[in-house]
């Protein structure tokens, strides 16, 4: 093991020489460091995160969070093993095939969307309000996410074949041109860009027709869960604190667009939307990443549909009630 | 003919604007794609509104492109060098080359971002795309020296090193900064494709990704269009170097070639060793890889664990299974794509001997399709082309063409100007001279633009099905991503290299026994 | 004025093996020059000839046999700048000027440049390209390109002096100029010369001896001594001396 630091450690000083800031440190004096890998690139999906450090609720837990940002070819589970990062946001039905498929030792310890964002989009022209509605149609499905339209469809007793799905790679031009007929992407945030371009959008979550299952789930290992519990569960308090002020506070996304949104090229406009969007997603009488037995009996129930075995030892929420 | 008349550069300008005029008419209109291709003026606009956003972005993708330019390029002058002065090092590092070459930076890029950090994913990715054209250049330029002058110095007892500094390098250098001229957009593209997925927060390519949600292609084109430009920078101020020296490097008169005394005695047993160690090399150093950045078992596959995974488990027949349907639909989009790619190359190099303004004009386009992110151009190439064969047919010829375009022609501006004025003394036209001439005498240009184009095509392939068709390797790659499948993450990989290398090495026995009748020497 | 023992081969052959046939170039040639003596090696193509030149020079190794170029082996000769030679063809470096071209053999052997700057200078007046100095190759014509490779030839002042077809790309007249001066230049180096030529008045011109060579093996064929008095001038080329003996080359080339 020791051996496996020294090499890091030599390969993270000849990288040194050349590295930007990626990352954003808050040092405080008796701090213990703590770093989270995000799942996507800095837009509001991670707004209750970037208040919380601003506001400095991590450090008033004694953590030094170093927030790592995600990008397509960054496979947040994957920084995990890697041991590059303590804790990570993830898709769950990935994340659950991992422990099953490969053995990967993670817990999933909360869940930041009660209801997964991700729906299949398609323009009010055309509209397409059901998986039956599908059939005989063009979706355009991040390769990442076919398992999940795979599932929905299996839920709905629609062949797989029955549907067109070709890759989509971020741009909903095609969609807005009519080239495809649907996309699945988050319905947080695409309608308000097919509305910036003139046409009106109609979507469904995937959630609404039997794909239920949690996203962005809070995932740790267990050597984490064992070592690092307090610092998990300070994590979990701080970021939850950080949500709720973000909903109450409607000013916070607009005034980090030079800062945490600087730069990444899209609008505050659409982070505003975005934030408003996935409140309801998000919010639970509970407490935001709370998971309830019945949801996570549901998730377990959806990831069955796809031939994913998950089950209930996967989910520890035993951290969440210690907040 | 009054154009006859101008000077060539000025006919070349005339061309580009009667191209931008072209392409801004197409754009006002929307004629292309629904207004997918939108015209420059509406590009430049954006440009400008968004400026403020930009310089951040350009400084950082301008630092990881060109600290990886300078260790890509320095590794790849000496391993040209070491291969030139002790051949058998070239033969040991052939699979090792060529390996790195066909590498697709859509497979390592996740492994990149997963085992290094900072900017060290960008600079690695930026290397890679200049070690192969720039270590090539150079073996070519060290190699086709001319054999008089190195007689000279060998005749007053100079070494290896004494031919090596005192002719070999001089003489090479047109083709060093003709390599150095393809691995300038290799490295900017490089880091930008990093940049896309390593999530960071600066560079263009991170711009570019944050951009796309947006559905505006005036955005996306004006991003892309940036990269080139840095891209173009770094390739005319080569260009024009290689310009400054060429009319005193050609040699003077045309060299009496003396066959090569060539190293045929070598037993069996000896090649033998040696073709086992130029397969075993690129094992070696993958094992050394994974111990060297201490990556866990699950994530980084050995040959061994591939081996386990494709045939000791038991998903194993269904993962071969996945993997052979993906081959059959790649594959021939392969063979087709190398074909068109090379045939493309090929008539863009004669054509810049006949209309060489009209090739002058062409290069800013040529430029863009090499800097230009493929994955901004995804949706108006979709709308274009649609999902199937043109699309992936296209995308292909413009991952190929163009490292075999500059290679092909500097193969026919280096042939001897005496040897050209034979034929045209009968009154041979241009086209006769290029028969006779030009094509023969730059053959083995044209094998080393052959041996460029081949691995790239599947590279080529694989990024139109990852990006628009969905089907074969470059879905399998994707998705396997997506179920969290090292394993078939690592076997694509793999296999890609591998049908790559077989590829290079058919091109490699084709090349030697047609030079062989010929009595030409390889540039290999 | 010169010392040593000039350039001796023993029994040198030398066999090249392509495509499972062997081609003898050289089949068991013994041949001593004298020091200061100036030789000529003249035969049909593929007579060995330019193989002797380059096994004498170092560029290639005998299959069997000894040379020596003044008691030393050719590369420890080369390697002591005791050599100097001019090709067919003048394979000057079109990057460098005819200065620097001429300088050549002296960045090879670690020699400093600057200090034999005046030699070069002097050299290049010898050869009659003051005013040159300059100049790339590619702005020169054929005769004076020709003339830059005499002046790097004997820019390391050689003991042993090697000439392969130097005028063989110029026509008769320049020819017959250079062969003049040729003379001159090497009477006041004194260095012992090996031609190799394919044209028999300039061997006559020239030589104190001529070999005529035969093909397929190469091999002598027979030795020629040419006793004209130096110095030879132009007037030489109408000697009825001078026509007996091409007569006599000519007939040992047909093999009499």
């Amino acid at each position: 093991m020791s051996l496996t630091v020294n090499r890091r450690h030599f390969l993270s000083l000849a990288a040194a020489g050349a590295s930007l800031p990626l990352t954003s440190r808050i040092a405080f004096g008796q701090t213990s460091p703590f770093t989270m890998q995000a799942a996507w690139i800095n837009d509001a999906e991670f707004a209750g995160y970037f208040l919380a450090i601003d506001r400095g609720y991590y450090a008033d837990e004694a953590l030094d969070l170093t927030y790592l940002s995600g990008g397509p070819d960054v496979i947040p589970e994957s920084t995990l093993v890697a041991g590059r990062a303590d804790l990570a946001l993830t898709t769950p039905d990935t994340t659950i095939k991992a422990i099953t498929d490969q053995g990967a030792p993670f817990k999933i310890v909360g869940a930041q969307y009660q209801k997964n964002p991700i729906g299949i989009v398609s323009l009010a022209s055309n509209p397409i309000t059901s998986p039956q509605d599908l059939v005989g149609k063009t979706l355009a499905v991040p390769p990442v996410n076919v398992i999940s339209v795979e599932a929905m469809l299996a839920i709905n007793g629609i062949e797989r074949s029955a549907v067109n799905i070709v890759p989509y790679a971020y741009d909903p031009t095609p969609l807005i041109q009519g080239e495809i007929d649907a996309s699945l992407d988050f319905t947080t945030n695409v309608p308000y860009t097919i509305a910036q371009a003139g046409a009106e959008a109609t979507s469904f979550l995937l959630y609404d027709f039997g794909f239920t299952i949690y996203n962005d789930t809070v995932v740790v290992t267990q050597e984490a869960l064992a070592e690092k519990r307090d610092q998990i569960v300070a994590f979990l308090r701080a970021s939850r604190r950080g949500w709720e002020e973000n909903f109450a506070d409607p000013d916070y996304v607009p005034s980090i667009a030079d800062t945490w949104f600087a730069g990444t090229g899209r609008s505050i406009e659409n982070e505003v939307y975005f934030n408003q969007a996935q409140q309801p997603l998000m919010e639970t009488p509970n407490g935001i990443f709370s998971m309830s037995e019945e949801d996570i009996e549901a998730n377990i129930e959806a990831m069955a549909a796809v031939g994913i075995t998950a089950t209930r030892e996967m989910f520890d929420t035993t951290l969440l009630e210690e907040i | 003919m009054a154009t006859d008349r101008m000077p060539g550069w000025v006919r070349g300008l005339l061309y580009t604007l009667a191209l931008l005029v072209l392409w801004e008419g197409v754009g006002q209109l929307r004629l292309v794609a629904g207004g997918a291709l939108p015209p420059p003026t509406a590009i430049a606009l954006r440009l400008f509104a968004d400026w403020a956003d930009y310089p951040n972005h350009i400084l950082a993708t301008i630092q990881g492109a060109s600290i990886g330019f300078v260790i890509g390029n320095a590794i790849a002058l000496a391993a040209g060098v070491l291969f030139v002065l002790f051949p058998v090092t070239s033969r040991v590092a052939r699979g090792l080359n060529v390996a790195i070459y066909a590498l697709p930076p859509i497979a390592i890029s996740p492994i990149l971002v997963l085992t290094l950090s900072g900017m060290a994913p960008r600079v690695v990715l930026a290397a890679i795309g200049c070690y192969f054209v720039t270590m090539t250049a150079t073996v070519v330029g060290l190699s086709q020296t001319d054999a008089r002058a190195v007689d000279v110095v060998k005749a007053y007892g100079g070494s290896k090193w004494a031919v090596l500094r005192l002719v070999q390098w001089r003489s090479a250098l047109p083709s060093i900064l003709s390599g150095l001229r393809i691995a300038a957009p290799n490295a900017v593209l490089g880091a930008i494709l990093a940049e896309f997925g390593g999530g960071g927060r600066w560079g263009l390519g991170v711009y570019l990704l944050g951009s796309l949600g947006r559905g505006e292609p005036d955005r996306l084109w004006g991003i892309g269009l940036m990269a080139t430009a840095i891209a173009a920078f770094a390739y005319l101020a080569f260009a024009v170097a290689a310009n400054a020296i060429t009319g005193t490097t050609q040699a003077v008169t045309v060299p009496s070639s003396v066959a090569k005394a060539a190293d045929r005695d070598r037993p069996v047993w000896q090649n033998a060793t040696i073709a086992a160690a130029s397969v075993a090399l690129p094992f070696g150093v993958w094992m050394l890889l994974i111990w060297a950045l201490g990556v866990p078992a699950m994530l980084a596959k050995s040959p061994a664990g591939l081996f386990e995974y494709l045939f000791l488990m038991p998903n194993s027949p269904v993962a071969q299974e996945r993997l052979l349907a993906a081959l059959a639909q790649t594959l021939p989009m392969t063979l087709i794509g190398m074909v068109a790619g090379l045939a493309m190359a090929l008539g863009l190099a004669l054509a810049s001997q006949i209309y060489p303004a009209i090739v002058r004009a062409f290069m800013p386009i040529a430029l863009v399709t090499q800097t230009m992110p493929l994955v901004a151009l995804t949706p108006l190439l979709v709308l274009m082309l649609g999902r199937g064969y043109s699309l992936i047919l296209w995308v292909t010829i413009s991952v190929t063409f163009f490292p075999a375009f500059v290679t092909m022609a500097q193969g026919l501006i280096l042939v001897p100007r005496a040897a050209l004025e034979v034929p045209r003394a009968y009154g041979a036209g241009i086209l006769t001279q290029l028969r006779l001439v030009s094509l023969p005498a730059s053959l083995p240009y044209l094998f080393a633009a052959t041996r460029l184009t081949v691995p790239r095509a599947l590279l080529g392939v694989m990024i139109a099905e990852w990006l628009a068709t969905g089907t074969g390797l470059g879905n399998l790659l994707n998705q396997s991503r997506g179920y969290l499948d090292y394993g078939m993450i690592w076997t694509v990989a793999v296999v890609s290299v591998l049908i790559s290398v077989a590829f290079y090495q058919i091109v490699v026995v084709v090349e030697h026994r047609v030079l062989d009748r010929l009595g030409m020497a390889s540039t290999n | 004025m010169t010392k040593g023992s000039g350039i001796t081969l023993d029994r040198v052959s030398r066999n090249f093996d392509s495509r499972g046939r062997r081609v003898e170039a050289l089949r068991e040639v013994s041949l001593a020059c004298p020091p200061g003596s100036l030789t000529a090696l003249i035969g049909p193509s593929g007579c060995g000839k330019s193989t002797i030149l380059r096994l004498c020079l170092g560029l290639d190794t005998p299959s069997s046999g000894s040379l020596a170029l003044n008691g030393l082996s050719p590369a420890d000769a080369t390697r002591a700048g005791m050599t100097g030679v001019a090709f067919q063809d003048a394979a000057l470096l079109p990057w460098r000027s005819v200065q620097a071209n001429v300088a050549l053999p002296l960045d090879v052997l670690g020699h400093s440049v600057s200090a034999h700057a005046s030699k070069i200078a002097e050299l290049l007046d010898l050869v009659g390209l003051k005013g040159f100095e300059k100049s790339l190759p590619g702005e020169l014509s054929g005769g004076m390109r020709q003339r830059v490779a005499i002046a790097r030839a004997l820019v390391t002042a050689p003991e042993v002096l090697f000439l392969d077809e130097p005028f063989g790309a110029l026509d008769q007249i320049l020819r017959r100029q250079m062969n003049i001066e040729l003379q001159r230049i090497w009477m006041e180096t004194g260095a012992t010369t090996l031609l190799v030529t394919h044209g028999i008045d300039e061997a006559v011109f020239l030589a104190d001896r001529i070999i005529v060579m035969a093909s397929r093996p190469g091999r002598i064929a027979k030795i020629i001594d040419v006793d004209l008095p130096r110095p030879r001038d132009r007037s030489m080329f109408g000697d009825p001396r001078f026509h007996a003996l091409e007569r006599e080359i000519a007939e040992a080339l047909d093999g009499h």
